[in-house]
Protein backbone atom coordinates (compact mmCIF):
# COMPACT_ATOMS: atom_id res chain seq x y z
CA UNK A 1 0.00 0.00 0.00
CA UNK A 2 2.81 2.28 0.94
CA UNK A 3 4.51 1.39 -2.34
CA UNK A 4 1.46 2.17 -4.43
CA UNK A 5 1.06 5.50 -2.64
CA UNK A 6 4.70 6.28 -3.30
CA UNK A 7 4.28 5.29 -6.95
CA UNK A 8 1.16 7.43 -7.27
CA UNK A 9 2.88 10.45 -5.79
CA UNK A 10 5.89 9.83 -8.01
CA UNK A 11 3.70 9.70 -11.14
CA UNK A 12 1.81 12.80 -10.00
CA UNK A 13 5.16 14.57 -9.71
CA UNK A 14 6.16 13.49 -13.22
CA UNK A 15 2.82 14.68 -14.60
CA UNK A 16 3.28 18.04 -12.93
CA UNK A 17 6.80 18.46 -14.25
CA UNK A 18 5.69 17.18 -17.66
CA UNK A 19 2.91 19.74 -17.75
CA UNK A 20 5.32 22.56 -17.02
CA UNK A 21 7.72 21.26 -19.67
CA UNK A 22 4.95 21.03 -22.27
CA UNK A 23 3.85 24.58 -21.45
CA UNK A 24 7.41 25.78 -21.73
CA UNK A 25 7.83 24.02 -25.07
CA UNK A 26 4.61 25.53 -26.39
CA UNK A 27 5.84 29.00 -25.46
CA UNK A 28 9.32 28.24 -26.83
CA UNK A 29 7.72 27.49 -30.17
CA UNK A 30 6.53 31.11 -30.24
CA UNK A 31 10.04 32.43 -29.58
CA UNK A 32 12.13 33.78 -32.46
CA UNK A 33 14.91 31.38 -33.59
CA UNK A 34 18.13 31.44 -31.59
CA UNK A 35 20.79 33.74 -33.09
CA UNK A 36 23.64 31.76 -34.62
CA UNK A 37 27.06 32.44 -36.10
CA UNK A 38 29.13 29.98 -38.09
CA UNK A 39 32.32 30.18 -40.11
CA UNK A 40 35.35 27.97 -40.74
CA UNK A 41 36.69 28.58 -37.22
CA UNK A 42 33.79 28.64 -34.81
CA UNK A 43 30.09 28.11 -34.56
CA UNK A 44 28.01 29.74 -31.85
CA UNK A 45 24.33 29.50 -31.06
CA UNK A 46 22.83 31.75 -28.40
CA UNK A 47 19.68 30.59 -26.66
CA UNK A 48 17.79 33.04 -24.45
CA UNK A 49 16.09 31.14 -21.64
CA UNK A 50 12.52 32.02 -20.70
CA UNK A 51 11.37 32.01 -17.07
CA UNK A 52 9.12 29.04 -17.93
CA UNK A 53 12.04 27.06 -19.34
CA UNK A 54 14.20 27.83 -16.32
CA UNK A 55 11.41 26.96 -13.91
CA UNK A 56 10.68 23.68 -15.70
CA UNK A 57 14.32 22.70 -15.81
CA UNK A 58 15.20 23.43 -12.20
CA UNK A 59 11.85 22.24 -10.84
CA UNK A 60 12.51 19.01 -12.72
CA UNK A 61 15.82 18.79 -10.87
CA UNK A 62 13.89 19.23 -7.60
CA UNK A 63 15.17 22.72 -6.77
CA UNK A 64 13.04 24.52 -4.20
CA UNK A 65 10.83 27.42 -5.30
CA UNK A 66 12.77 30.04 -3.32
CA UNK A 67 15.95 29.09 -5.20
CA UNK A 68 14.14 29.19 -8.54
CA UNK A 69 12.82 32.66 -7.67
CA UNK A 70 16.42 33.82 -7.19
CA UNK A 71 17.30 32.39 -10.60
CA UNK A 72 14.33 34.16 -12.21
CA UNK A 73 15.52 37.53 -10.90
CA UNK A 74 18.38 37.30 -13.41
CA UNK A 75 18.74 36.81 -17.18
CA UNK A 76 20.05 33.44 -18.42
CA UNK A 77 21.78 33.20 -21.77
CA UNK A 78 22.92 29.79 -23.01
CA UNK A 79 25.59 29.95 -25.71
CA UNK A 80 26.75 26.75 -27.39
CA UNK A 81 30.25 27.11 -28.83
CA UNK A 82 31.96 24.66 -31.17
CA UNK A 83 35.63 24.85 -32.10
CA UNK A 84 35.98 24.37 -35.86
CA UNK A 85 39.64 25.41 -36.09
CA UNK A 86 42.45 22.86 -36.35
CA UNK A 87 43.97 24.41 -33.24
CA UNK A 88 42.96 25.22 -29.66
CA UNK A 89 40.17 27.81 -29.34
CA UNK A 90 40.02 29.44 -25.91
CA UNK A 91 36.74 30.04 -24.18
CA UNK A 92 37.37 32.66 -21.49
CA UNK A 93 34.25 34.35 -20.15
CA UNK A 94 36.28 37.33 -18.93
CA UNK A 95 36.94 38.02 -22.62
CA UNK A 96 33.21 38.32 -23.31
CA UNK A 97 31.43 41.62 -22.88
CA UNK A 98 27.76 42.40 -22.52
CA UNK A 99 26.86 46.01 -23.30
CA UNK A 100 23.97 48.35 -23.92
CA UNK A 101 25.18 51.33 -25.96
CA UNK A 102 28.25 52.61 -24.13
CA UNK A 103 27.27 50.94 -20.88
CA UNK A 104 28.96 47.69 -19.94
CA UNK A 105 26.67 45.14 -18.31
CA UNK A 106 28.59 43.27 -15.62
CA UNK A 107 28.29 39.51 -15.79
CA UNK A 108 26.95 37.68 -12.74
CA UNK A 109 29.78 35.36 -11.79
CA UNK A 110 29.79 32.12 -9.86
CA UNK A 111 30.62 33.81 -6.56
CA UNK A 112 27.22 35.57 -6.64
CA UNK A 113 25.30 32.38 -5.99
CA UNK A 114 26.50 30.86 -2.67
CA UNK A 115 24.81 33.64 -0.64
CA UNK A 116 21.57 33.10 -2.56
CA UNK A 117 21.69 29.38 -1.89
CA UNK A 118 22.37 30.04 1.78
CA UNK A 119 19.26 32.29 1.93
CA UNK A 120 17.09 29.76 0.14
CA UNK A 121 18.41 26.63 1.82
CA UNK A 122 19.42 24.96 -1.43
CA UNK A 123 21.18 21.66 -0.73
CA UNK A 124 24.81 21.00 -1.63
CA UNK A 125 23.80 18.50 -4.30
CA UNK A 126 21.53 21.04 -5.99
CA UNK A 127 24.26 23.66 -5.75
CA UNK A 128 26.57 21.21 -7.50
CA UNK A 129 24.00 20.57 -10.23
CA UNK A 130 23.54 24.31 -10.69
CA UNK A 131 27.30 24.75 -11.06
CA UNK A 132 27.43 22.15 -13.83
CA UNK A 133 24.67 23.92 -15.75
CA UNK A 134 26.75 27.12 -15.93
CA UNK A 135 29.22 27.75 -18.75
CA UNK A 136 32.79 26.98 -17.64
CA UNK A 137 34.81 30.14 -16.98
CA UNK A 138 37.80 28.99 -19.05
CA UNK A 139 38.18 26.07 -21.44
CA UNK A 140 40.82 25.22 -24.04
CA UNK A 141 38.51 23.80 -26.68
CA UNK A 142 40.20 21.10 -28.73
CA UNK A 143 39.52 20.27 -32.35
CA UNK A 144 35.78 19.80 -32.85
CA UNK A 145 35.10 20.15 -29.11
CA UNK A 146 31.93 21.94 -28.11
CA UNK A 147 30.80 23.51 -24.88
CA UNK A 148 27.52 24.89 -23.67
CA UNK A 149 26.10 26.29 -20.46
CA UNK A 150 24.43 29.31 -18.99
CA UNK A 151 25.95 32.75 -18.68
CA UNK A 152 24.07 35.09 -16.37
CA UNK A 153 23.58 38.86 -16.34
CA UNK A 154 21.22 41.13 -14.38
CA UNK A 155 17.73 41.28 -15.91
CA UNK A 156 17.66 43.83 -18.77
CA UNK A 157 14.63 45.61 -20.14
CA UNK A 158 16.12 46.68 -23.48
CA UNK A 159 18.20 44.99 -26.19
CA UNK A 160 21.89 44.42 -25.52
CA UNK A 161 25.00 43.28 -27.34
CA UNK A 162 27.30 40.36 -26.60
CA UNK A 163 30.88 40.50 -27.88
CA UNK A 164 32.76 37.22 -27.63
CA UNK A 165 36.54 37.17 -28.04
CA UNK A 166 38.32 33.85 -28.49
CA UNK A 167 42.08 33.51 -28.36
CA UNK A 168 43.53 30.72 -30.46
CA UNK A 169 46.54 28.43 -30.22
CA UNK A 170 47.69 26.38 -27.27
CA UNK A 171 49.74 29.38 -26.06
CA UNK A 172 46.92 31.85 -26.89
CA UNK A 173 49.22 33.61 -29.33
CA UNK A 174 47.20 32.88 -32.47
CA UNK A 175 44.78 35.33 -34.09
CA UNK A 176 41.93 36.55 -31.90
CA UNK A 177 38.49 35.62 -33.14
CA UNK A 178 35.64 38.02 -32.39
CA UNK A 179 31.94 37.22 -32.71
CA UNK A 180 29.27 39.84 -31.99
CA UNK A 181 25.59 39.28 -31.34
CA UNK A 182 23.42 42.41 -31.49
CA UNK A 183 19.92 43.01 -30.23
CA UNK A 184 19.73 40.19 -27.73
CA UNK A 185 16.83 40.43 -25.29
CA UNK A 186 16.18 38.88 -21.92
CA UNK A 187 12.98 36.91 -22.37
CA UNK A 188 9.99 37.24 -20.10
CA UNK A 189 6.94 35.00 -20.27
CA UNK B 1 27.53 -7.80 -60.40
CA UNK B 2 30.54 -9.91 -59.33
CA UNK B 3 32.83 -6.91 -60.01
CA UNK B 4 30.66 -4.72 -57.81
CA UNK B 5 30.83 -7.24 -54.95
CA UNK B 6 34.60 -7.50 -55.30
CA UNK B 7 34.89 -3.72 -55.15
CA UNK B 8 32.72 -3.53 -52.00
CA UNK B 9 34.82 -6.24 -50.34
CA UNK B 10 38.03 -4.48 -51.31
CA UNK B 11 36.74 -1.20 -49.88
CA UNK B 12 35.71 -2.94 -46.66
CA UNK B 13 39.20 -4.47 -46.37
CA UNK B 14 40.85 -1.08 -46.92
CA UNK B 15 38.59 0.44 -44.25
CA UNK B 16 39.41 -2.31 -41.74
CA UNK B 17 43.13 -2.00 -42.51
CA UNK B 18 42.85 1.76 -41.97
CA UNK B 19 41.12 1.27 -38.61
CA UNK B 20 43.63 -1.32 -37.40
CA UNK B 21 46.59 0.82 -38.53
CA UNK B 22 45.20 3.75 -36.55
CA UNK B 23 44.89 1.64 -33.43
CA UNK B 24 48.31 0.08 -33.97
CA UNK B 25 49.82 3.53 -34.34
CA UNK B 26 48.37 4.48 -30.98
CA UNK B 27 46.03 7.07 -32.49
CA UNK B 28 42.88 7.83 -30.60
CA UNK B 29 39.42 8.10 -32.06
CA UNK B 30 37.74 11.49 -32.40
CA UNK B 31 37.16 13.28 -29.11
CA UNK B 32 39.57 11.24 -27.01
CA UNK B 33 42.55 13.14 -25.65
CA UNK B 34 45.68 11.73 -24.09
CA UNK B 35 46.32 12.76 -20.49
CA UNK B 36 49.64 13.18 -18.75
CA UNK B 37 49.48 10.03 -16.66
CA UNK B 38 49.09 11.66 -13.26
CA UNK B 39 47.55 9.61 -10.45
CA UNK B 40 43.78 9.26 -10.63
CA UNK B 41 42.13 11.20 -7.79
CA UNK B 42 40.59 9.16 -4.97
CA UNK B 43 37.18 7.69 -5.73
CA UNK B 44 35.30 5.97 -2.96
CA UNK B 45 31.53 5.98 -3.37
CA UNK B 46 28.50 3.80 -2.71
CA UNK B 47 26.01 2.48 -5.21
CA UNK B 48 22.23 2.63 -4.68
CA UNK B 49 22.35 -0.59 -2.63
CA UNK B 50 24.81 1.03 -0.25
CA UNK B 51 27.76 -1.06 -1.45
CA UNK B 52 31.04 0.81 -1.41
CA UNK B 53 33.49 0.88 -4.32
CA UNK B 54 37.08 2.14 -4.12
CA UNK B 55 39.17 2.74 -7.21
CA UNK B 56 42.32 1.81 -5.31
CA UNK B 57 41.03 -1.77 -5.27
CA UNK B 58 41.09 -1.82 -9.07
CA UNK B 59 44.83 -1.95 -9.66
CA UNK B 60 45.85 -4.48 -12.30
CA UNK B 61 43.19 -3.65 -14.87
CA UNK B 62 41.80 -0.66 -16.78
CA UNK B 63 38.89 1.32 -15.39
CA UNK B 64 36.45 3.37 -17.45
CA UNK B 65 35.16 6.09 -15.10
CA UNK B 66 32.14 7.85 -16.53
CA UNK B 67 30.62 11.00 -14.99
CA UNK B 68 27.04 11.81 -15.96
CA UNK B 69 23.70 13.29 -14.93
CA UNK B 70 20.25 12.53 -16.29
CA UNK B 71 19.48 16.20 -16.97
CA UNK B 72 22.31 16.46 -19.48
CA UNK B 73 21.23 15.79 -23.06
CA UNK B 74 24.50 14.28 -24.35
CA UNK B 75 24.59 11.97 -21.28
CA UNK B 76 21.14 10.63 -22.13
CA UNK B 77 22.17 10.03 -25.73
CA UNK B 78 25.42 8.32 -24.78
CA UNK B 79 24.16 6.02 -22.02
CA UNK B 80 22.66 3.30 -24.30
CA UNK B 81 26.05 2.97 -26.01
CA UNK B 82 27.70 2.28 -22.64
CA UNK B 83 24.99 -0.26 -21.86
CA UNK B 84 25.74 -1.89 -25.25
CA UNK B 85 29.46 -2.36 -24.55
CA UNK B 86 29.06 -3.31 -20.89
CA UNK B 87 28.59 -7.07 -21.48
CA UNK B 88 31.48 -7.18 -23.95
CA UNK B 89 34.21 -6.64 -21.36
CA UNK B 90 35.38 -8.82 -18.53
CA UNK B 91 35.62 -6.63 -15.40
CA UNK B 92 39.02 -8.22 -14.76
CA UNK B 93 40.20 -6.46 -17.95
CA UNK B 94 38.06 -3.35 -18.01
CA UNK B 95 35.79 -2.21 -15.24
CA UNK B 96 33.03 0.15 -16.36
CA UNK B 97 32.14 2.52 -13.54
CA UNK B 98 29.42 5.15 -13.68
CA UNK B 99 29.41 8.10 -11.31
CA UNK B 100 26.17 10.02 -11.12
CA UNK B 101 26.72 13.67 -10.28
CA UNK B 102 24.46 15.12 -7.59
CA UNK B 103 21.14 13.48 -8.35
CA UNK B 104 18.68 11.58 -6.20
CA UNK B 105 18.19 7.81 -6.34
CA UNK B 106 14.65 8.24 -7.69
CA UNK B 107 15.87 10.36 -10.59
CA UNK B 108 18.73 8.01 -11.41
CA UNK B 109 16.60 4.89 -11.14
CA UNK B 110 13.83 6.33 -13.31
CA UNK B 111 16.29 7.09 -16.09
CA UNK B 112 18.60 4.07 -15.98
CA UNK B 113 15.88 1.45 -15.60
CA UNK B 114 14.72 2.15 -19.13
CA UNK B 115 17.97 2.78 -20.99
CA UNK B 116 20.73 0.95 -19.13
CA UNK B 117 19.26 -1.62 -16.76
CA UNK B 118 22.56 -3.53 -16.29
CA UNK B 119 24.51 -0.53 -15.07
CA UNK B 120 24.78 0.22 -11.36
CA UNK B 121 25.97 3.76 -10.83
CA UNK B 122 27.92 5.08 -7.90
CA UNK B 123 26.18 8.01 -6.29
CA UNK B 124 28.13 11.24 -5.85
CA UNK B 125 25.30 12.85 -3.92
CA UNK B 126 26.97 16.18 -3.18
CA UNK B 127 29.11 16.30 -6.34
CA UNK B 128 32.35 16.47 -4.33
CA UNK B 129 34.04 13.56 -6.11
CA UNK B 130 33.09 14.95 -9.51
CA UNK B 131 34.60 18.30 -8.51
CA UNK B 132 37.77 16.51 -7.45
CA UNK B 133 38.10 14.74 -10.82
CA UNK B 134 37.47 17.96 -12.75
CA UNK B 135 35.87 16.53 -15.89
CA UNK B 136 35.53 18.99 -18.78
CA UNK B 137 31.76 19.16 -18.31
CA UNK B 138 29.24 16.33 -18.35
CA UNK B 139 29.36 13.69 -19.64
CA UNK B 140 33.03 12.79 -19.39
CA UNK B 141 34.82 9.45 -19.39
CA UNK B 142 38.30 8.81 -18.03
CA UNK B 143 40.43 5.78 -18.78
CA UNK B 144 42.52 4.82 -15.75
CA UNK B 145 45.35 2.39 -16.42
CA UNK B 146 46.20 -0.71 -14.32
CA UNK B 147 48.64 1.38 -12.24
CA UNK B 148 45.94 3.87 -11.33
CA UNK B 149 47.10 6.63 -13.70
CA UNK B 150 44.84 8.86 -15.80
CA UNK B 151 45.62 8.00 -19.43
CA UNK B 152 42.76 9.22 -21.64
CA UNK B 153 39.73 11.46 -21.42
CA UNK B 154 36.74 11.31 -23.73
CA UNK B 155 35.31 14.76 -24.42
CA UNK B 156 31.55 14.82 -24.17
CA UNK B 157 29.35 11.94 -25.30
CA UNK B 158 30.91 9.30 -27.56
CA UNK B 159 29.33 6.40 -29.49
CA UNK B 160 31.14 3.68 -27.57
CA UNK B 161 29.48 0.83 -29.45
CA UNK B 162 30.92 1.87 -32.83
CA UNK B 163 34.01 0.12 -34.27
CA UNK B 164 36.46 3.00 -33.80
CA UNK B 165 35.79 3.27 -30.06
CA UNK B 166 35.40 -0.45 -29.44
CA UNK B 167 38.69 -1.15 -31.21
CA UNK B 168 40.37 1.59 -29.21
CA UNK B 169 39.24 0.04 -25.92
CA UNK B 170 40.14 -3.51 -27.00
CA UNK B 171 43.58 -2.36 -28.05
CA UNK B 172 44.04 -0.64 -24.66
CA UNK B 173 43.21 -3.61 -22.53
CA UNK B 174 45.17 -6.08 -24.66
CA UNK B 175 48.38 -4.05 -24.65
Amino acid sequence: MKNSKQMASRYAWFWLVGLVVVTAHAKAAQQPPSPTYKDAEVSVRVIMRTPDQLTAFYLGREFNHAAIDKILETCFITPIVQNRTLDVLWLDLDEWQFSQGDKVIPRIKRDYWPDKWQETGLSKSHQSTFGWTLMPEVRDLRLDEGVGGSVVIPMQTGPFQLTMKFHTGADKKGPVKTVVFEDLQCVTN
Amino acid sequence: MRNKLTRVRALACVFLLFLSSQVAAGQTPKGIITLDGRDAPPLVLKNMDGESWDISDSRGHWVFVHFWASWCGPCRKEMPTIQAIFPQFDPKELEIVLVNTSESEDTVFSFLASVAPDLEPLMDYDGAITERWQPRGLPASFFVDPEGKLRYLALGGRPWNTPAYLDFIKQLIRK
